[in-house]
């Protein structure tokens, strides 16, 4: 929120989940996003690439994820925010969202907040696996 | 096949409006339920002028650039996985921004993966509003994996 508190050094960001993802979020985010590589909707296409079947897009984690970020430090603050895709998501999968606070830097336009972040996913049978690596950096113009 | 002479093309020049019921359909297919992305009264309680966009809500402007034969047909679809990218944040978008978009390419970079030659395709993605202002600035890479063929028997 934009009323939130400044984190704090090593605070953790809050516990976020979303899903069990279906082919529908995944198409509804190739509509809203634009990229509409047959990859994510188009099974036989996926199967005739050597998937078992139709995968999220990388960018449908990372908007996720934007998202909790952005409600954990505030919109108008992000300055910066990066992913790394390590793995597939796949039907069926929930993402858990999670962050923790690497950085505190006093500045001359006020805090930076530099944070690491990451997704999992749960899979149906049990399985979880860090399917995205992240970090952001928000500029908190109050002083600390 | 993607090689180093796409360093530096350029994609045609696109533009992008900033659309509230755009905004709250990218908020929805990414999961994001705030109040502030769909109702102008609460983005505006929130300090904004109208609604913002989330933070990825650019990668949209893949609905309105020209497409670009040119960079395109270099990649073969089925053997391209996404690697990652980085947003830059010089002001919050909002309903109502008029952006101009400009792409080019400026890496390709080959590396040794477990099953033959990746390709590794980097582009950046700028956004100026109608001041003419560098708003927002996104890079992206693409990996393009080796032929299914180079697979070990």
């Amino acid at each position: 929120m934009m009323v939130s508190p400044m984190p704090v050094l090593g605070q953790k960001g809050p516990d976020y989940e979303v899903g069990p993802l279906t082919r529908t979020d995944i198409v509804r985010y190739a509509g809203a996003g634009g990229d509409f590589n047959p990859i994510h909707h188009d099974e036989p296409f996926a199967r005739s690439a050597g998937y078992p079947s139709v995968f999220g897009h990388g960018l449908l984690t990372a908007g996720i994820l934007g998202g909790y970020v952005a409600d954990w430090l505030g919109l108008g603050r992000l300055r910066k925010y990066s992913v790394r895709y390590v793995a597939q998501v796949w039907p069926g999968d929930r993402l858990a969202c999670s962050g923790v606070v690497t950085n505190v830097t006093a500045g001359e336009d006020g805090v930076l907040v530099e944070c690491t972040l990451s997704v999992e996913r749960c899979a149906p049978d049990g399985t979880r696996q860090v399917v995205l690596t992240g970090a952001a950096t928000a500029l908190y113009a109050e002083t600390a | 096949m993607a090689d180093a002479s796409l360093i530096g093309h350029e994609s045609p020049e696109g533009h992008m409006p900033v659309e509230r019921g755009k905004v709250a359909e990218f908020a929805r297919a990414t999961f994001s339920d705030r109040p502030i992305f769909t109702d102008p009264e609460a983005a505006r309680q929130a300090g904004f002028r109208d609604v913002p966009a989330p933070p990825t809500f650019v990668v949209a402007s893949a609905h309105f650039v020209p497409s670009d034969p040119g960079f395109s047909a270099k990649l073969d679809m089925k053997r391209i996985l996404a690697g990652g990218a980085e947003w830059e944040f010089f002001r919050p978008l909002m309903a109502g921004d008029e952006l101009t978009v400009r792409s080019r390419v400026v890496d390709v970079e080959t590396k040794q993966g477990k099953r033959g030659q990746m390709t590794l395709i980097t582009r950046e993605v700028s956004y100026f509003d109608a001041g003419g202002e560098l708003v927002q600035r996104m890079r992206s890479t693409v990996i393009e994996m080796p032929p299914m063929e180079a697979k070990a028997p």
